[in-house]
């Protein structure tokens, strides 16, 4: 063993070291990348993988007038941008909260990490008997203090339903915020607080000319790495409306599941999947364009 | 705190060799790599003892009717089939009337298909079977005893080649009218609906404050499509012909949509969402006067709402006119198995054994009067007919009974209908749910919504041009 060993010099142990790492992103990145793409240029019957070549076929009926892609577009787009400002708020404000010196700052930091953590179908199960018509707590209330007269349908019934998947998004997603933006506040110098103080800065310039310059980068990693997930998010809108009413709340990885295993059409469930990654993609190239202006 | 140059010391004493570097941090030499793949193995070595010396080969079972007296009912019929058959261990593994579909898609691509399935719909059979993906279940039928089977049981599974796809394991006549007869005294109606004005004045009629008329689905879901499907026939139309030309577009359509929509009001709010569950639940709960399920509403106001399950009627729902013929909807409830499955013997013999009368029994009490037997003398044997739930509502299980026998689906229209191998697709493209929803929740034109709908429809029967 260890004379072969000794043969292998250190300009062979270099890329020995790399290969690991190149196979892992080979297999897992590369290789289904390329397999999507090369799946949605033929229709694909799921349960039986029977196949045949259809070229741009699927994409034509995608982007067509028949296609479900450019309404779906619309309401991912609403849902990743509605709810990602929410979680932005949210988060930077529970953050500033927490950053404070509160009575039983550790206990509240710890349980502003609940939402993240609990699973998504226990989350949406809770939420759907808070939004249950009859026995919910929010019909109940808003009842009682004779905001409505009736039960309000929240998931059944637009634009109730968008906005409650919104807000539910909002409530499951916030923590993450909460954790960066936390993290990077603990960071910044008081002294930088005191200086601003003495140059009789109030609370909000204290907000808008220290804090948030200080924590804007961390914010903008924050920012799209939120907007990929939210993009992508599939189980807790599926899990709360189902895509419904009609089609309201449908986003794109929903319509992906259904072409996929509803409808048994893979090819055209990669070539829905496709167009969600070049659009993704365009998203990131005007962040990255953004991001280098302002640099 | 380590102190990282004591660290380094002691390295160099137990090796005689420095394996960290001058500032401490760890030095990654060809020895170490070499170490680690070596013992990586070796750690596994103990894992994998640890994971037990069962060495039985394992048949898995899938089914979606898993609630918690029937997963015990079908580990009693696993434990009577293990001790006869001691090579073999049998895992029961759930699905759901909802997500079935997406299970079985991936299971059949992945080639990780269970042994057998049970309680899925006739159509769900069908299609899967024209694809090639299934057994012929005629060997099976036959080691059970063809004769043993009720009349005409064993029909909604008979395919295009002669053969059957699937065998029946249970029937259920899924929606059935429940009334209440405290309600229906209470607001002077003295018996059942028999068509649909009577319904929805009796709807109307049993509504109050806290109580809506009817639990009706008008979500985006299996329970809306096969639901509504119902109410067409029951205006005497067909979503198909019988050598399956679409008929959506017909007049019992648009008179099914205009009383689908004229019930919403009698619903509860929630209703624009309600599948299978929630519908149960607002019935039984007492949110509703009326309700539409099957047998499962027995068992499940016996135990929740007993004041409520002693008032309880059952009758088939009511159809536009009188005169018009009933239509029930019974999903058929089968097993088969996926063709690909290991040990088709074991296989076929555990398939049979779920029909040994001690078992059967067993697996019917378990949901009673939801899922009604299709093997002949069950329902007057002492065993089943001696529990409480079938001997208290012996009526309603009668009722629920003949019109699971008189029973269709998408797949089996009618006799005359040839079988439909695209209904399972139709029914999880939610086409004819969201045909619903545009016209009651969105407030389209009728006739635009049914022209979307067929037109889906209509791509889903052309088979998307890949070759099955």
């Amino acid at each position: 063993m260890r004379p072969a060993l000794h043969h292998l010099g250190d300009r062979s142990l270099g890329p020995l070291l790399i290969a690991p790492v190149v196979l892992v992103l080979g297999t897992v990145i590369a290789y289904p990348l390329f397999a999507a793409i090369a799946l949605s240029a033929f229709a694909v019957d799921t349960p039986t993988l029977r196949s045949r070549f259809v070229g741009l076929g699927n994409y034509a009926e995608l982007l067509g007038a028949d296609g479900r892609f450019w309404p779906a577009l619309g309401v991912t787009l609403v849902w990743t941008a509605a709810t990602l400002a929410l979680q932005i708020v949210i988060g930077v404000a529970m953050a500033l909260l927490l950053n404070r010196d509160l009575w039983l700052r550790s206990l509240a930091r710890s349980l502003v990490l609940f939402p993240y953590f609990v699973s998504t179908v226990v989350a949406v199960l809770v939420w759907r008997w808070l939004f249950n018509d009859m026995f919910g707590l929010a019909n109940q209330l808003l009842m009682k203090i004779g905001v409505i007269a009736a039960p309000l349908d929240w998931l059944g019934t637009m634009p109730s339903a968008l906005l409650s998947v919104i807000v539910v998004g909002a409530w499951k997603f916030f923590p993450f915020v909460v954790i960066a933006v936390l993290a990077r506040l603990q960071t910044i110098p008081e002294s930088l607080y005191d200086a601003a103080r003495l140059d009789g800065a109030g609370a909000w310039s204290r907000f808008r000319d220290v804090t948030l310059p200080q924590i804007g980068e961390v914010l903008g990693i924050v920012v799209l790495l939120r907007a990929i997930w939210d993009f992508k998010e599939f189980d807790l809108v599926y899990l709360l409306t189902g895509g419904g009413p009609v089609d309201a709340t449908r986003t794109l990885p929903l319509i992906v599941y259904q072409e996929a295993f509803g409808l048994n059409r893979m090819g055209m469930a990669a070539a829905y999947a496709v167009a969600m990654m070049i659009t993704m993609l365009g998203f990131f190239l005007l962040y990255r364009l953004a991001v280098r202006g302002r640099t | 705190m380590v102190d990282v140059r004591q660290g380094r010391q002691d390295s160099v004493a137990m090796t005689g060799k420095p394996t960290t570097g001058e500032n401490g941090a760890p030095l990654l030499n060809r020895r170490c790599l070499l170490g680690s793949a070596l013992a990586l193995p070796m750690l596994a070595l103990p894992m994998a003892a640890c994971s037990g010396n069962d060495d039985r080969k394992v048949l898995r079972w899938w089914s979606p009717q898993a609630a918690p007296a029937q997963a015990r009912a079908y580990r009693a019929q696993i434990a009577g089939f293990e001790a006869a058959n001691p090579g073999y261990r049998v895992v029961f593994e759930p699905t759901s009337d909802e997500g079935y579909p997406a299970q079985f898609a991936a299971a059949f691509a992945a080639g990780q298909v269970p042994n057998i399935v049970t309680h899925l719909p006739s159509f769900a059979a069908q299609s899967y079977y024209a694809q090639g993906l299934l057994e012929p279940m005629d060997g099976v039928a036959a080691t059970i005893g063809a004769a043993r089977f009720l009349p005409g049981a064993n029909a909604p599974y008979r395919a295009a080649d002669g053969r059957l796809s699937a065998v029946a394991i249970g029937g259920t006549a899924v929606d059935m009218l429940w009334l209440r007869r405290d309600l229906m005294a209470a607001a002077g109606i003295d018996t059942p609906p028999r068509d649909w004005d009577a319904l929805r004045d009796a709807c109307r009629r049993m509504q109050t404050k806290r109580i809506y008329g009817a639990p009706l689905p008008y979500g985006s879901n299996s329970m809306t499509s096969l639901v509504f499907i119902s109410f067409i026939h029951r205006a005497g139309g067909q979503v198909f012909t019988p050598d399956l030309q679409l008929a959506l577009d017909s007049a019992p359509t648009y008179a099914a949509l205009e009383f689908y929509r004229s019930m919403r009001e009698y619903c509860p709010p929630s209703a624009s969402s309600y599948g299978w569950s929630d519908s149960l639940n607002a019935f039984v709960s007492g949110a509703t006067a009326t309700g539409i399920y099957g047998g499962r509403v027995l068992i499940s106001a016996a135990r929740q709402n007993p004041r409520m399950a002693r008032t309880l009627v059952c009758v088939p729902y009511p159809s536009q006119t009188v005169a018009t013929p009933s239509w029930t909807f019974n999903d058929f409830p089968c097993l088969f198995i996926p063709k690909g499955a290991t040990e088709i013997a074991a296989t076929k013999a555990l398939a049979s054994s779920l029909y040994e009368p001690a078992g059967y029994v067993r697996q019917m009490l378990a949901a009673p009067g939801h899922v009604l037997p299709v093997l002949q003398g069950i329902t007057d044997s002492p065993d089943y007919r001696g529990n409480p739930i079938t001997s208290l509502f012996a009526t309603q299980i009668a009722t629920m009974t003949r019109a699971a026998a008189a029973g269709h689906n998408l797949g089996f229209e009618s006799p005359a209908h040839r079988p439909n191998t695209k209904a399972g697709e139709i029914i999880a493209s939610h086409a004819i749910a969201e045909m619903v929803q545009r016209v009651v929740i969105s407030g389209e034109s009728a006739k635009a919504a049914v022209a979307r709908a067929s037109s889906r429809i209509a791509a889903i029967m052309r088979g998307a041009d890949v070759p099955r």
